[in-house]
């Protein structure tokens, strides 16, 4: 385990607060106690992550959600800029769209994305979905230290 | 007597006019010398030739050029009338895209508002059902229902859309392993109904090996769909026409009445209640898009009570077979 008792911190990238909501609670049914930060849009991601403006305060998230289709800067352009910096590129980022094209689950891995889900219809799947994230990444992948 | 002029310059002439004229100088002329005689009676007669010769080459010369501007103000009807043709074509393929594209883009973009709707039904269910009173589990039943409904019409107006999207190169294909893979996909409704498929010999074709399984699954899922009096049983075979194939899958379900032999391939053609037999009325218009692409032709033989016999050509591949 790499988090007993500590609180695990997952930043949410979504636009749909539908989907936000959902991804609440499926986390709200997890294992681990968890902290869910959502940002609605691309820029918000990136200034979430380099602490900048109102995100001054925020903390480094040990796991990042992603969608691909956002307003503003979209999910590959997000992808790509984690991915180039040298700090950050050590978060994971789970891709988690509606998407099934081939042509995005290639991107989307050309951007070293860490792996790419697409959202399932059925609300049952979805909470297993969402809760099979949380124990491979939280429980049982060892992620480097923050 | 006057002298005769000596005979031979002239018929020398003479045959030198001869000459002028066969190659094609139709102006050659002979100058008689007025005597008279034989030699100039031919003079004569050989200019008389030439004149008339000079005349019908005219003539014909004229209907040459009429006959040709003919020829070329039909061509050019003809060349018109092709590029409008043309221009209908591209203009129909291009509408018949246009629609097929709008189809998928809709069916796509429907997929998302549904999730939402479906996945916070299903968490009213989960959370709240037996906790409300009776009237609202029913409700919540209703809106699940409906959704389902939905989804299965988007999935499948989503999979007709994509026949006409994606044309795919057709390959050789086994039909068995067609039917094969087909028949896997049905096995749990299969198993449930008790049913009995049995396959005859099939052949190798040229298809698409996705396009084809739909096709077969879509005719054996309605054998087994419409036939809840008795045990449903599904024979599929086929048997050779010149060049192609005719495959065939029969049931021994409800039958289908013969006035409705042709609004069935239609999309969204219905000919029962939901409550009767449910579906989206999209399978055999899928079935029939599936054929056309194929270069095919698909029908039904049927009678009420009777069963059906869905039958559909494919191109056979005679080198390969020849070759095998």
């Amino acid at each position: 385990m790499n988090f007993s008792g500590e609180v695990v911190d997952i930043l949410l990238v979504e636009d749909n607060p539908g989907d936000v909501r959902l991804t609440r609670e499926a986390m709200k049914e997890a294992k681990v106690r968890n902290q869910l930060h959502v940002v609605s849009d691309g820029v918000e991601a990136i200034a979430f992550l380099r602490r900048q403006g109102t995100y001054a305060n925020a903390v480094r998230p040990h796991l990042i959600l992603l969608d691909l289709n956002l307003p503003r800067k979209d999910g590959r352009e997000v992808l790509a800029e984690i991915k180039q910096d040298t700090d950050l590129r050590r978060i994971p980022v789970v891709i988690l769209t509606t998407s099934e094209a081939e042509v995005d689950i290639l991107k989307a891995y050309d951007l070293h994305a860490n792996c790419y889900i697409a959202k399932p219809v059925d609300i049952e799947q979805f909470l297993t979905v969402v809760k099979s994230i949380e124990d491979f990444w939280i429980t049982i992948v060892k992620l480097p230290p923050r | 007597m006057s002298p005769v002029p000596d005979q031979n310059p002239r018929i020398d002439r003479i045959a030198d006019a001869i000459i002028q004229l066969t190659s094609g100088n139709l102006d050659a002329r002979l100058e008689p010398s007025e005597t008279g005689d034989e030699v100039d009676a031919i003079m004569v007669g050989f200019n008389w030739l030439a004149e008339e010769l000079a005349i019908r080459e005219n003539a014909l010369q004229q209907l040459v050029k009429e006959r040709t501007a003919d020829l070329e103000k039909a061509l050019e009807t003809v060349e018109h009338q092709e590029a409008r043709l043309r221009l209908t074509v591209a203009e129909l393929a291009r509408s018949n895209g246009e629609l097929e594209q709008f189809a998928y883009v809709a069916s796509h973009d429907l997929q998302e508002p549904l999730r939402m709707v479906g996945s916070y039904t299903s968490l009213l269910k989960r959370r709240y059902q037996g906790k409300l009173d009776a009237e609202a589990d029913e409700f919540i039943d209703f809106a699940m229902d409906g959704v389902n409904r939905m989804r299965a019409l988007i999935n499948d107006l989503l999979t007709y859309s994509r026949l006409g999207r994606e044309e795919r190169p057709l390959e050789v294909t086994d039909a068995r392993a067609a039917v094969d893979r087909a028949v896997a996909n049905l096995q749990t409704a299969i198993v449930e109904r008790g049913a009995v498929v049995t396959i005859g010999q099939l052949p190798t074709v040229m298809g698409n090996f996705s396009q084809l399984t739909q096709l077969f699954q879509n005719l054996v899922g309605n054998g087994l769909k419409f036939c809840k009096q008795n045990q449903p049983e599904i024979h599929i075979d086929a048997e050779r026409n010149g060049p192609e194939w005719t495959l065939s899958v029969r049931d021994n379900g409800i039958g289908i009445d013969p006035q409705y032999r042709d609004r069935i391939f239609l999309i969204f053609q219905r000919l029962h209640k939901r409550d009767e037999y449910e579906g989206t009325g999209i399978g055999l218009a899928i079935c029939r898009k599936v054929v056309e692409q194929h270069g095919g032709r698909i029908w039904v033989e049927s009678e009420p009570g009777k069963g059906a016999t869905f039958r559909f050509t494919l191109r056979a591949m005679d080198r390969l077979e020849r070759a095998a």
